[in-house]
């Protein structure tokens, strides 16, 4: 076995690798860029080796780099993690020169794979499913009918030179092939310069659905089962399940067994996964193969109780798999989440910057199910712009399908973020969605349910009851401590029971509580008929989580006490509640609604920044899409351009002033 | 005799609907609570017991004779805010506009008097149309009768004045002689001279919101200390900054139990200084992470925003917090950001409340602009401020302690009675780069030699050790440790005392 694993990445996946070579008794080496210099990886690696500046391409990507690293600290094997160099075969190939052993698989694996047409054409001589489609390009509408008829509607024609949906036409019948065959064509030369046409069958409502294998150095490979990734957003996965909700045993054997013979095609000998789309009526047809370990491990991990990175591990030092096709079990439901520093209710723009806050809840038992959380940050860590924004994976593992959601969103609940935005509320609206919820996903799912992209969830009845409950709590607690200051010429009120009326956002809701004991109330509420309803809760001024039982159910709400009010999250969804006595809340109703001022014509910063230039002055006129000003952070240049056509009325800021985030620097007439 | 009790009563409704059911529907559609109403959001509910509710000019000018209204346009009174006295008055716009008169001077004078007295903050509420023309002069002098007592009770107990309307002409200067000034965004605005008289007079055409509204003065001029979105959110942020503060100046500030712990450590702090030495970072993290629950009362937040100050408490125990923020202007001093800080300073210690201050500061900002609006004297007022304040000055250096602002920052030799520094600290003269190219002038052209220079520098003076070596800081420590050890420190602090030499007054470079 490996005395000392270098890690050639960063984050989370060098925690999750390192955790692992501990267990294993084995030493580690970590990289760093100047950026990580203070990060989790480096505090728990036994060694850490500084490899250049933060920007990848001067660090991480650095292959010489690493090279000397692994020279200077003796490290007998490398754990590459994803992204970076994990799929380039230079390294595997210099590292056989040093005699350094690499936890991946073989070269000719990584080449025969990484190669798009090659990896197809293997696929298809190893019997592997691919997408039915014409060889070559067709030339006239018969040729193209008949290719059509072969293949099996419904169809897709699109430009071979193609690309961004132009000179594409989905056909469902003759008489589609025929007219879409003309129209593509006509626009694919218009469009490219290049009227080729390619045929193959389209695939409705395509899932994601991937075969995790592992393969070891005499020949033997299994399959993990699947995993299914179709929830995604701009083909960047959000939330990762094993095993899929739609596969049956058939498909998933048949499915198994093609990635298996794929992958002794390549004589493959480490973890990979072979990625397929797969229809309606679970016909499956393969994508592509990555060579590497891959983000969304931890569901495979969960559900077989195998640790994939000590499997690597095993096999790059020539172990054999320990165990055969029949032994590997299919154990519970896991779900992964992408816990991303990404704003969901500004188009998901990135939000990076210090962890200010940073609470996650423990792993372990949480509800009825397990939580396993994949973290790299810790609180006062940075996310910063150069790398993935990705702030942790948090995955939760139960029995069924149903427990490992709720144990996912009961995580969720008790996460706080803050210092930048995260799409946790984002993630929580998908979970409690009902198509989700009943398994009914596809590549499409995010923009089919979120056209409009993400602005809260509507809340649920218990949601509000939680909510008001908690406000009604906190401002109890907080009055009565206000009651406890020194210097009082009138006694403290002696009041058990009192009336407070809640605004919610917009509702109002009247309350009763009574402070029964120690961390425990009793609240009534008619307009949420809500009677006589039990909190008990440890909570306290200063916590950002509200954990209370209500009405026997244990709840977790994200809390916040600001000038404006309490802000409290569940889910998708974030109120801001403000306390009134009955009569304050007569007069509340009485002051003025203030408009909200209209964001169409406001350009504010979207992250705290240095203005470099400002490219327009009052009163220009602009049009979509020019530029207006540059905002740098983080050594990024940002340039914000003109959502519609306008003329500017006011700019707020110049060249050299620093910006908070949200701060107004353009206004539009 | 009953009839006569009854009568009471009557009067008592009568001069409560004050200009009548009509005015006070028209102040609601302004998005406005009555002089009442705000009142009693205010204070404890029932704890009000009002003065001079039956006080009527006495006018005979103009008809006045035949328009009296018992109250006189202000209320005036008492009550508490958490059981503890305060004073108060509130402009009432529905009678005569909130206009001032001889006898409604007289009814604020009152409450004045009897706070410096009984040792109680006084609380103005503004909200009126300046000077009872009609009354001439007798409205001059009411002016002044509540302006000489404005400054009598400077230092004496705290002033607080609430913009909630319109306050012009002679109604500003009793709120600007006030310790805070806090406005409601959008429906008050304060000035000397209204729109009108500036279009007369230069020409200018401005509106009542660009001119005196809460964005200008909150963030432009620094007049106002803050402002809130409605008369609601205004008053209960106000009962918040009110259990901050002692009643008077014989009074210590109000200890409040707290449910955090004193030996509370933030892991996190170790990180909030970057490895970059110009990568800004937010200074209020600091004072968030270190105050009691996170419980941070900002003052003047938009103004001055190079320089951070407000209350929070240590262990229960008010405090005042003067922070350089690194975010914006790279934390320096301006003019700004000294009067700011000064004047809050010597709000801190006119009142008996501890002052902690964390230091990263480049120095003073260079420049004409500086140098000819008078930074020499303005920044001298920070620098005089932390010198005579004889309340307890606990300080600690985050990163940058540079030259003539080092000393200012309520540094040892100002008789800072606990200095700390983080082991990130740099306290020297200047920026070791500006140093290196002072002390080795004939080496400029070299570029190699300059950073061999430089690194000199930096070695021997970007590190607090040199500092502590002279005793200037009494200690270096964790920054996770940072709440614990001023919490312990506060405590030393105790039974301090410390004087100053019997003056008249001082003279501080107004």
């Amino acid at each position: 076995m490996f005395k000392k694993i270098l890690i050639a990445n960063r984050g989370e996946i060098a925690v999750r690798v390192i955790k692992t070579c501990q267990r294993l008794g084995i030493a580690t080496v970590a990289v760093y860029s100047e950026a990580d210099a203070d990060s989790l990886a480096v505090e728990m690696a036994d060694e850490a080796v500084f490899i250049g500046p933060p920007a990848p391409g001067e660090s991480y990507l650095v292959l010489d780099k690493i090279l000397d690293a692994i020279k200077q600290t003796g490290a007998d094997a490398v754990h590459p993690g994803f992204g970076f160099l994990s799929e380039n075969a230079a390294f595997p190939k210099a590292l056989e020169e040093i005699g350094v052993a690499w936890i991946g698989p073989n070269v000719n694996a990584i080449d025969a794979m990484g190669d798009k047409i090659r990896s197809k054409q293997l696929a298809a001589k190893a019997g592997v499913s691919t997408i039915p489609g014409a060889d070559g390009e067709i030339n006239d509408a018969d040729t193209a009918l008949a290719a059509a008829k072969a293949i099996g509607y419904p169809v897709m024609l699109k430009a071979s030179a193609g690309g961004g949906g132009k000179g594409m036409r989905i056909a469902r019948s003759d008489a589609e092939v025929k007219e879409g065959f003309k129209a593509a064509r006509n626009e694919a030369k218009s469009s490219f310069g290049d009227d080729r046409i390619l045929i193959e069958k389209f695939i409705e409502e395509p899932r994601h659905i991937e075969i995790q294998v592992l393969g070891d150095k005499h020949g033997n490979v299994v399959h993990l089962n699947e995993r299914e990734c179709s929830v995604q957003r701009r083909n960047q996965k959000v939330l990762e399940e094993a095993p899929s909700p739609f596969l049956d045993k058939k498909t998933r054997a048949a499915m198994g067994e093609q990635a298996v013979s794929l992958s002794k095609a390549v004589d493959y000998d480490s973890a990979g996964t072979v990625e397929f789309i797969v229809d309606k009526d679970k016909n499956f047809y393969f994508l592509e193969m990555n060579t590497r370990l891959q983000v969304e491990h931890p569901v495979t991990e969960l559900t077989t109780h195998l640790d994939l990175v000590e499997q690597m591990i095993r096999v790059a030092a020539g172990e054999a798999l320990g165990f055969k096709q029949s032994e590997v079990p299919l154990d519970g439901w896991a779900v992964e989440a992408r816990l991303y520093a990404e704003d969901p209710y500004r188009g998901f723009l990135p939000s990076i910057g210090r962890l200010k806050h940073f609470l996650e809840p423990a792993e372990g038992k949480l509800g009825e199910g397990q939580l396993r959380i994949d973290s790299g940050v810790r609180e006062g860590d940075e996310i910063s712009l150069f790398y993935d924004p990705m702030i942790a994976k948090v995955i939760g593992y139960g029995k069924t399908r149903e427990i490992a959601i709720d144990t996912l969103a009961e995580a969720l609940d008790r996460l706080h973020v803050d210092g930048l935005q995260s799409n946790a509320p984002f993630l929580s609206a998908v979970l409690d969605e009902q198509d989700f919820r009943s398994g009914r996903i596809h590549t499409g799912y995010i923009p089919e349910h979120f056209p409009e992209g993400f602005h809260g969830t509507a809340p649920r009845e218990d949601q509000l009851i939680a909510m008001s409950c908690a406000a009604a709590y906190v401002h109890e607690i907080n009055i009565r401590r206000g009651g406890r200051i020194e210097g009082r010429i009138r006694p403290e009120e002696d009041i058990t029971s009192r009336d407070w009326v809640i605004f919610l956002d917009k509702r109002r809701i009247p309350v009763e509580i009574e402070m029964t004991a120690e961390g425990e109330a009793t609240i009534w509420s008619p307009s949420l008929k809500a009677d006589k309803i039990t909190l008990t809760t440890q909570w306290h001024p200063g916590q950002h989580l509200f954990q209370a039982t209500i009405d026997g159910q244990e709840i977790a709400l994200v809390f916040a006490d600001r000038t404006e009010g309490y802000v409290m999250r569940h889910r998708g969804f974030t109120a801001t509640a403000i306390v009134c006595t009955p009569r304050s809340a007569e007069l509340h109703v009485r002051l003025p609604e203030k408009e909200k001022p209209d964001m169409a014509k406001l350009v504010v910063s979207p992250m705290p920044g240095l203005v470099v230039t400002v490219e327009v002055e009052e009163g220009q006129e602009v049009k979509t899409g020019e530029p207006l000003i540059i905002v740098e952070a983080m050594k990024m240049e940002n340039v914000l351009r003109a959502e519609t056509d306008g003329t500017i009325k006011s700019v707020k800021v110049e060249a050299g002033n620093s910006v908070a985030a949200d701060e107004l620097m353009i206004e539009f007439e | 005799m009953k009839d006569v009790l009854e009568q009471l009563e009557a009067k008592r409704s009568a001069a409560r609907l004050g200009g009548g059911a009509a005015r006070i529907e028209a102040q609601h559609a302004k998005g406005k609570l009555t002089a009442r109403e705000r009142i009693e959001m205010l204070l404890d509910e029932g704890s009000f017991e009002e003065w001079d509710m039956f006080v009527e000019h006495r006018c005979t000018d103009f008809g006045m004779q035949d328009k009296k209204i018992p109250g006189d346009g202000v209320v005036t009174g008492h009550g508490t805010i958490n059981g503890r006295l305060v004073y108060l008055f509130s402009k009432d716009f529905t009678v005569f506009g909130g206009s001032l008169s001889e006898t409604h001077a007289q009814k604020i004078v009152k409450i004045q008097k009897a706070a410096i007295q009984n040792g109680a903050p006084i609380i103005g509420i503004f909200d009126a149309g300046g000077a009872r023309i009609q009354e001439g002069v007798a409205s001059l002098g009411g002016y002044a009768d509540i302006f000489l007592q404005n400054t009598l009770a400077s230092g004496v107990v705290p002033q607080i004045s609430m913009i909630m309307g319109p306050c012009a002409g002679g109604d500003v200067y009793s709120p600007a002689i006030t310790d805070f000034i806090f406005m409601v965004k959008d429906t008050s605005y304060m000035y000397v001279t209204g729109p009108d008289v500036v279009k007369t007079v230069t020409n200018e055409t401005v509106t009542h919101e660009e001119l005196g509204g809460a964005s200008i003065h909150a963030k432009k001029s620094g007049v106002a200390d803050g402002a809130f979105e409605n008369d609601l959110e205004a008053l209960v942020q106000i009962r918040r900054l009110i259990d901050f503060l002692p009643l008077s100046n014989r009074e210590t500030p109000p200890k409040r139990p707290s449910y955090d712990n004193a030996d509370r450590q933030e892991p996190s702090l170790d990180t909030l200084v970057p490895s970059n030495p110009n990568k800004p970072y937010d200074i209020k993290e600091l004072i968030e992470k270190v105050a009691d629950e996170g419980d941070f009362f900002e003052i003047a937040p938009d103004y001055g925003a190079n320089i951070v100050t407000g209350f929070g408490r240590l262990d229960g125990q008010p405090v005042g917090f003067v922070a350089n923020q690194p975010m914006s202007l790279a934390g320096v001093l301006d003019i700004d950001a000294s009067r700011k800080a000064g004047r809050f300073v010597r709000f801190c210690d006119a009142f008996n409340i501890p002052v902690v201050t964390f230091v990263d500061v480049p120095g003073f900002l260079p420049g004409t602009k500086q140098e000819y609006g008078g930074l020499i004297k303005h920044g001298a007022k920070l620098l005089f401020a932390y010198a005579e304040a004889t309340v307890p000055k606990l300080t600690v250096i985050t990163r940058k302690a540079y030259g003539g602002a080092y000393d200012v920052m309520s540094s040892k030799h100002l008789r800072g009675d606990v200095n700390y520094a983080w082991p990130t600290a740099e306290i020297a003269v200047m920026g070791a780069k500006g140093a290196a190219e002072i002390i080795h002038r004939k080496d400029l052209g070299d570029e190699e030699k300059m950073a061999a220079h430089t690194k000199e520098y930096e070695d021997r003076f970007a590190n607090p050790f040199v500092a502590a070596g002279r005793g200037y800081i009494d200690d270096v420590i964790m920054p996770h440790n940072t709440r614990k050890r001023l919490i312990s420190a506060l405590r030393t602090l105790k039974n301090k005392k410390a004087e100053n030499p019997w003056k008249k007054h001082d003279n501080i470079p107004l």
